[in-house]
């Protein structure tokens, strides 16, 4: 017989290998760790808005799981949709920005070299999608108007403290 | 009778080295420093909170995507819960595995959970 423990205090990981019901039907993880996510991050919410958006109104309505499955579903296709494009067009720029993010503690400021490489390169390579996506461009919402994006600017504060 | 050639100059001026900018240049030399100080001080805690801003985005892109993954798996945890409930329970009559205390349809999540 199993007894009761506190979720939080357990000795051992909380694991259950029953896998989902067949009736749901399956997807990949993305299996990205932080740095990749997080260098990607822009691009996805540009380009996975739509997805995005209809995902977190559905979680708005209701916060049960089994609620939004098929919504949670189209996100993670997307996001893999996505990296697996990003990994084809700009595979060399990705994994230098991720790997700098990866050494400057996930700080975007120390890596604006490679981002702006990768920035580029998306903007290039994947152009045909930003009509249809609203622009593979990095934008930050919420910038002051007039200001430049702080990506953008050409002699930050904050950068690296070696040269 | 004086020398010829006359007496030496007599000194009444008093022989001090120049000491360096007034207190006024200094003063205003030090102002200045600061006030460009301040300035760049300013500048840095715009661009601070504007990075700040970039990072909130970023994670906020970010929350569909790990909160869908983490549905999915709460949903598998439940079902495979939902399932052994039904089995302990298989012989009791009128039990519904799963059903809330509350007469209240608004989704709860597990207040325990029971590691197996």
């Amino acid at each position: 017989m199993s007894t009761f423990h506190e979720g939080a205090s357990s000795s051992q990981p909380y694991k259950d290998p029953t896998p989902l019901p067949a009736s749901i039907p399956k997807v990949k993880e993305v299996g990205a760790t932080s740095a990749p996510l997080k260098s990607a991050a822009f691009f996805f919410g540009a380009y996975c808005k739509e997805y995005n958006e209809d995902f977190m109104l559905c979680k708005g309505e209701n916060r049960d799981p089994a609620h939004c499955l098929k919504e949670g579903r189209r996100v993670t296709r997307c996001a893999t949709d996505l990296i697996t494009k990003m990994r084809e067009n700009c595979l060399q720029q990705f994994e230098e920005h991720w790997q700098c993010l990866e050494l400057n503690n996930q700080e975007y400021a120390p890596c604006r070299k490679p981002e702006r490489v990768l920035n580029k390169c998306m903007f290039e390579k994947l152009a045909c999608f930003s009509l249809a996506y609203a622009g593979l461009v990095k934008t930050i919402p919420g910038t002051p108007a007039g200001q430049t994006p702080v990506h953008e600017v050409e002699k930050p504060f904050f950068g690296r403290m070696q040269k | 009778m004086p020398p010829p050639g006359g007496f030496e100059a007599v000194q009444y001026k008093r022989n001090l080295p120049l000491r360096g900018p007034s207190g006024l240049a200094i003063l205003g030399g030090v102002t200045a420093l600061c006030a460009y100080g301040f300035y760049r001080v300013g500048k840095g805690n715009i661009e601070k909170r504007e990075l700040q801003r970039e990072k909130t985005w970023s994670r906020i892109h970010l929350v569909p995507l790990l909160l869908a993954e983490g549905d999915r798996d709460a949903f598998r945890r439940t079902q495979a819960a939902l399932e052994r409930e039904r089995e302990i329970m298989k012989d009791v009559k009128d039990w519904e595995a799963g059903k809330s205390v509350y007469n209240n349809p608004r989704y709860r999540g597990a207040e325990s959970i029971v590691v197996l």
